[in-house]
């Protein structure tokens, strides 16, 4: 009796130092989260309540990757300009899905944020909790892809899709026609891809099909767009692996791949790294390379002669971030609506809005001359 | 070469697998000449080599009948570790003991953590997987990049004539300490041991805990190669490197003919698992199928592969089976 | 008396973590603790997850498991998502009912006859499903459809129409595997499959039953899942199949199979609902989310393994009295 009387107080105080355990670990990881959300919420995120302090919430597709840690930077650049909060939260790299993503936006919707600032995995599908944003009294803005035009206020564009692909192909061209391609010899291109679902990609990849049409990009031809489009989706290591796939797949001859375009700021530096690790490597003098991707992840292929990466495309990513918190914030003001015609955006002046659509700028194009400059 | 002697032997789950293995490459052959080109073979290869070297930890544990379901994430973490390393300037001969101490001491946790808390190891290994994945965000912000020449090395510079590259060999040298130890050392007659009947194990006299923590260990120093060969293909090392590999790594296994049950299984059978494995993904895309249907292919492979080896089975020994089920699921507790 | 009251102890337990987790969270973040936060938040989130929990809780007491639960909901909505925009919402429902039902039933084929261990065979058709899903939609999303729309968005009388369903599942399972005879088989199967199959039970049967039962309430979820998130794609079912299992062995379900109880899996599924909407309400980073879900379960798990060793002893001495055999021939 005695031992099994003992064996019951046994278990349960077990859990009760497990509960206590629980707890603990609940405070600690309180205590530790602002530290690891890079002292983001310092200001107090907590009473983030009250009226008097803005606070503005920005979820990238992902977290984890240059690209989106650049575009963090100037939101926070721009946040701490106008002295309000920037709460910033993503799914991981490798659960870059909608669900996670409609996952923290129901929890920022029920703290009652001002503003959501969010680049959608799918556009589609975010779409009805956005409305429910925005039936909340939140000001949605979009930044770096586009959801359904009804559920946002803003969408922040860094490029239209024309000009993408337009610099896209241009990088590809340029380096073709130097290595002897052009109308008499005709070059077969492979894209590399995010995933199917994805607003960007998608514009640009019907975008570029548009400008293969014209005379100037006709000598460029996606065979078989089946085997020829890659969709590696962004875990690291399934791109790095497609992307080898596709460097052997690479040289010169009709049933090989002469230009391979990297359309996430995955996809690029993979084909970089996969073509310096390829075994015989494609002869570069015939093949070429480039893509979307920061100039930090793209540097040493470039500046490497041996190697067929030559130009990378990108847009400003720190002041896409800048311009996308400004916006929120000036929107969450009522300086400026929808309907305006333009916004006076800090240390970026003032930019076009056209059909409640603010577009950043042109592409930045950046190859061995200049890649040292820039820093992200 | 070496399969060809038990092949004559006994027709095993390894025997029907290498026919299989040999069609299909025979198929490409035909179909999809391009899929031969040194290239393709070498980065396969490569791939091939990183599945292998940890499929071969991860059948040792399964022997033992037990289970890892966070090696994807063990993996992200050394990844992660490593980089930081090489960022420093640490050298490939630095790194690879460190990585491979790293992965022994995460598994060691895991094994710890089975034996002393008598916990399944399914879901030990589920909880620390959540512990592993979330801790990776705390100590590395994004990603670390712009890795130093020193980090590449084994990817970009390191090949064997100029051609093969090295992780070939260290896949290589693996393979072949793992095929004389499992056949000839004391201690791997004590994994099968365990794996076939802990309790009878224990009372011969075997030291049951200490064997399967040092066999997480082993598996767990195996893991940590496979993450170097992972961390250093590119200049970018992010926090999700590892990710739902440990799936890949169980299916080499089981598609090797080794029972989750324990107490059976061969390297040889995870080496053509897991080289099929590798082979799925270019082999669709040389045949000029859309990659989307990589996985359907990968799934019925494994589910084909073991109905027909569990068939053969069952037609031996018809009541067995079950005895040996129910067996089984006592004893792991 | 024993067993009862000790088993009694380890939900007491669970519910006690619940309870002061729930406060904890709502003392520290007052947004928390409001009605449309609680109903459209924290539990809405959990429905599917705890949906698919309740089948697997039978599943796991027989000794198995299914890796492939997600895999199968994805596919099933898929092909029910394409079914509708060619024929329509009867079509829809009946083909996403089906589909979930086929897996299920692969599944339960495979593992009841060919003997292939569940993990061996789910692993194989999680790869199977995800790969179908992947091919049939060449990686595109899905998007939902009226029906589905309605069972992930429409309230009836406060509550959200999903959290409805989920409590008649909850119960028709509780009493399932609780008070029926058909559970007592379940928990046979878990202790001894080849004791139970001389007493008379048809164990492969109940195998595949089980499976389908699985894979029908996966379609369901399905449903739920399509009309909450206006689309799928093939990948959004992987994390899915962990955190089911993770709720069902939270709940004290031992994963060796013949111990456990529905109520702990719904104190569970209760727990990492609670965890998950009160962990971002406190802008607490995912990450950080995902360590203390970690460290949850394996409090739960050690406090658990003690249990079990406790009701180990039990389990013979049970079967010795003859309670066990008599509810399996009879």
């Amino acid at each position: 009796m005695k031992a099994k009387e003992l064996m019951k107080k046994v278990v349960g105080g077990t859990l009760v130092a497990a509960m206590a355990i629980t707890m603990l670990a609940g405070c600690v990881s309180k205590t530790e989260a602002p530290k690891a959300d890079t002292k983001t919420e310092d200001s107090g995120s907590k009473d983030s309540n009250d009226d008097g302090d803005m606070t503005v919430a920005m979820l990238p597709k992902f977290k984890g990757e240059n690209y989106f840690d650049a575009c963090k930077t100037g939101a926070q650049e721009a946040a701490d300009e106008l002295g309000i909060t920037l709460l910033y939260d993503g799914p991981s790299q490798d659960q870059a899905t909608n669900q996670k993503q409609v996952d923290i936006l129901e929890g920022w919707i029920a703290q009652g944020v001002n503003v959501i600032v969010v680049s959608p995995n799918d556009p589609t599908a975010i779409a009805p909790t956005l409305k429910k944003a925005q039936d909340a009294g939140i000001k949605v803005v979009t930044f770096d892809a586009d959801a359904q035009e009804d559920s946002r206020d803003i969408f922040v564009n860094q490029i239209t899709a024309e000009s993408a692909a337009k610099g896209l192909l241009d990088g590809a061209a340029n380096d073709l026609k130097d290595k002897g391609y052009g109308d008499s010899k005709t070059a077969n291109i492979a894209l590399v891809s995010s995933s199917g679902t994805d607003a960007n990609q998608k514009a640009w990849e019907d975008a570029i099909n548009a400008l293969l049409k014209t005379d100037d990009y006709k000598f460029m031809q996606i065979k078989n767009p089946e085997t020829d489009v890659y969709y590696p989706g962004t875990d690291e290591t399934k791109v790095n692996s497609e992307c080898a796939t596709l460097i052997g797949r690479m040289g010169e001859g009709e049933d090989k791949i002469q230009a391979a375009i990297g359309l996430s700021s995955m996809a690029t530096p993979a084909l970089g790294a996969q073509y310096q690790s390829a075994s015989s490597k494609p002869d570069a003098k015939v093949v070429s390379m480039t893509g979307l991707a920061t100039p930090n992840a793209l540097k040493t292929y470039i500046k490497d002669d041996e190697n067929p990466l030559n130009a990378g495309v990108l847009w400003n990513c720190m002041d896409l971030g800048y311009l996308a918190v400004q916006t929120a914030y000036q929107l969450s003001e009522g300086t400026i609506t929808p309907e305006s015609t333009s916004i006076d955006a800090g240390r970026l002046g003032a930019k076009d809005i056209v059909d409640a659509q603010c577009v950043l700028g042109d592409a930045l194009v950046f190859d061995a001359s200049n890649v040292d400059e820039f820093d992200y | 070469m070496n399969e060809k002697k038990k092949k004559a032997s006994f027709l095993t789950t390894e025997f029907y697998l290498a026919i299989f293995l040999v069609v299909v490459l025979l198929l490409l052959g035909v179909l999809a000449k391009d899929f031969y080109s040194i290239n393709n073979m070498m980065s396969l290869l490569n791939t091939f080599s990183y599945i292998l070297i940890s499929a071969i930890g991860m059948n040792m544990i399964i022997i033992t009948s037990n289970i890892d379901v966070s090696t994807g994430a063990l993996i992200s973490v050394v990844c992660l570790f490593t980089a930081a390393l090489g960022k420093a300037g640490v050298p490939f001969a630095g790194l690879l003991p460190a990585a491979m101490l790293m992965g022994a001491a995460l598994s060691t946790l895991n094994g710890l953590f089975i034996t002393k808390m008598k916990i399944p190891a399914i879901v030990a290994t589920l909880a620390t997987t959540q512990i592993f994945q979330g801790v990776l965000p705390l100590l590395v912000e994004g990603s670390i990049y712009d890795l130093p020449q020193s980090f590449t090395w084994l990817a970009f510079e390191a090949k064997i004539f100029g051609i093969i590259p090295a992780s070939v060999l260290i896949c290589l040298i693996v393979t072949v300490i793992a095929l004389i130890f499992m056949k000839y050392s004391k201690f791997s007659k004590k994994i099968y041991a365990i794996g076939n009947n802990a309790n009878g194990a224990r009372l011969a006299g075997v030291n049951v805990n200490r064997t399967v923590v040092i066999t997480y260990a082993i598996a767990g120093a195996l893991f940590g190669i496979s993450a170097i060969i992972i961390a250093t293909a590119g200049q970018r090392v992010t926090n999700t490197m590892g990710t739902g590999l440990e799936m890949t790594f169980i299916a080499a296994v089981v598609l090797g003919g080794t029972s989750t049950a324990g107490g059976s299984g061969k390297i040889i059978g995870t080496v053509i698992g897991a080289f099929i494995l590798a082979m799925i993904a270019p082999a669709i895309n040389y045949l000029g199928i859309s990659p989307n249907w990589s996985d359907a292919v990968k799934g019925a492979i494994i589910i084909i592969s073991v109905v027909v080896s569990g068939a053969k089975y069952l037609k031996k020994k018809r009541v067995i089976p079950a005895e040996k089920l129910a067996k089984a699921g006592g004893e792991a507790s | 008396m024993k067993k009862k009251l000790l088993k009694f102890s380890f939900n007491k337990a669970l519910f006690l973590i619940w309870l002061i987790i729930f406060f904890g969270i709502a003392i520290k973040s007052p947004s928390f603790l409001t009605a449309p936060y609680i109903i459209n938040v924290m539990l809405r989130n959990i429905v599917e997850i705890g949906m698919v929990a309740l089948p697997m809780t039978l599943i796991i007491i027989t000794g198995g498991i299914d890796l492939s639960v997600g895999n199968t909901m994805i596919l099933s909505a898929m092909l029910g998502g394409i079914a509708y925009t060619r024929w329509g919402t009867a079509a829809a429902i009946l083909v996403t009912l089906l589909t979930g039902a086929a897996c299920g039933l692969l599944n339960g084929i495979i593992i009841a006859k060919a003997k292939i261990s569940a993990m061996v065979t789910t692993l194989a058709t999680m790869y199977l499903f995800l790969g179908l899903a992947r091919g049939i939609s060449k990686g595109d999303s899905i998007y939902s459809y009226g029906f589905a729309e309605f069972l992930g968005n429409i309230s009836i009388s406060g509550l959200p129409i999903q959290i409805w369903l989920y409590i008649i599942l909850a119960v028709i399972f509780t009493l399932l595997l609780g008070k029926s005879i058909f559970g007592r088989k379940l928990y046979g199967i878990g202790l001894n499959i080849n004791a139970t199959k001389y007493s008379g039970v048809n164990t492969d049967r109940m195998l595949i039953l089980i499976y389908t039962l699985c894979g029908i309430i996966c379609a369901i979820a399905a449903f739920i899942f399509l009309g909450r998130f206006t689309s799928v794609k093939y990948d959004a079912g992987t994390s899915f199949n962990l955190k089911v299992i993770t709720i069902v062995v939270l709940g004290g379900t031992s994963i060796m199979g013949g111990v456990g109880d529905m109520k702990g899996t719904i104190l569970g599924t209760l727990i990492i609902a609670t965890l998950n909407s009160g962990l971002t309400v406190m802008n607490i980073p995912i990450d950080v989310q995902t360590i203390v879900q970690g460290i949850v379960l394996i409090i739960a798990l050690i406090a658990c393994a003690v249990v079990t060793e406790r009701s180990k002893k039990k389990r013979i001495i049970k079967v010795d009295t003859g309670e066990g055999i008599k509810s399996e021939t009879a």
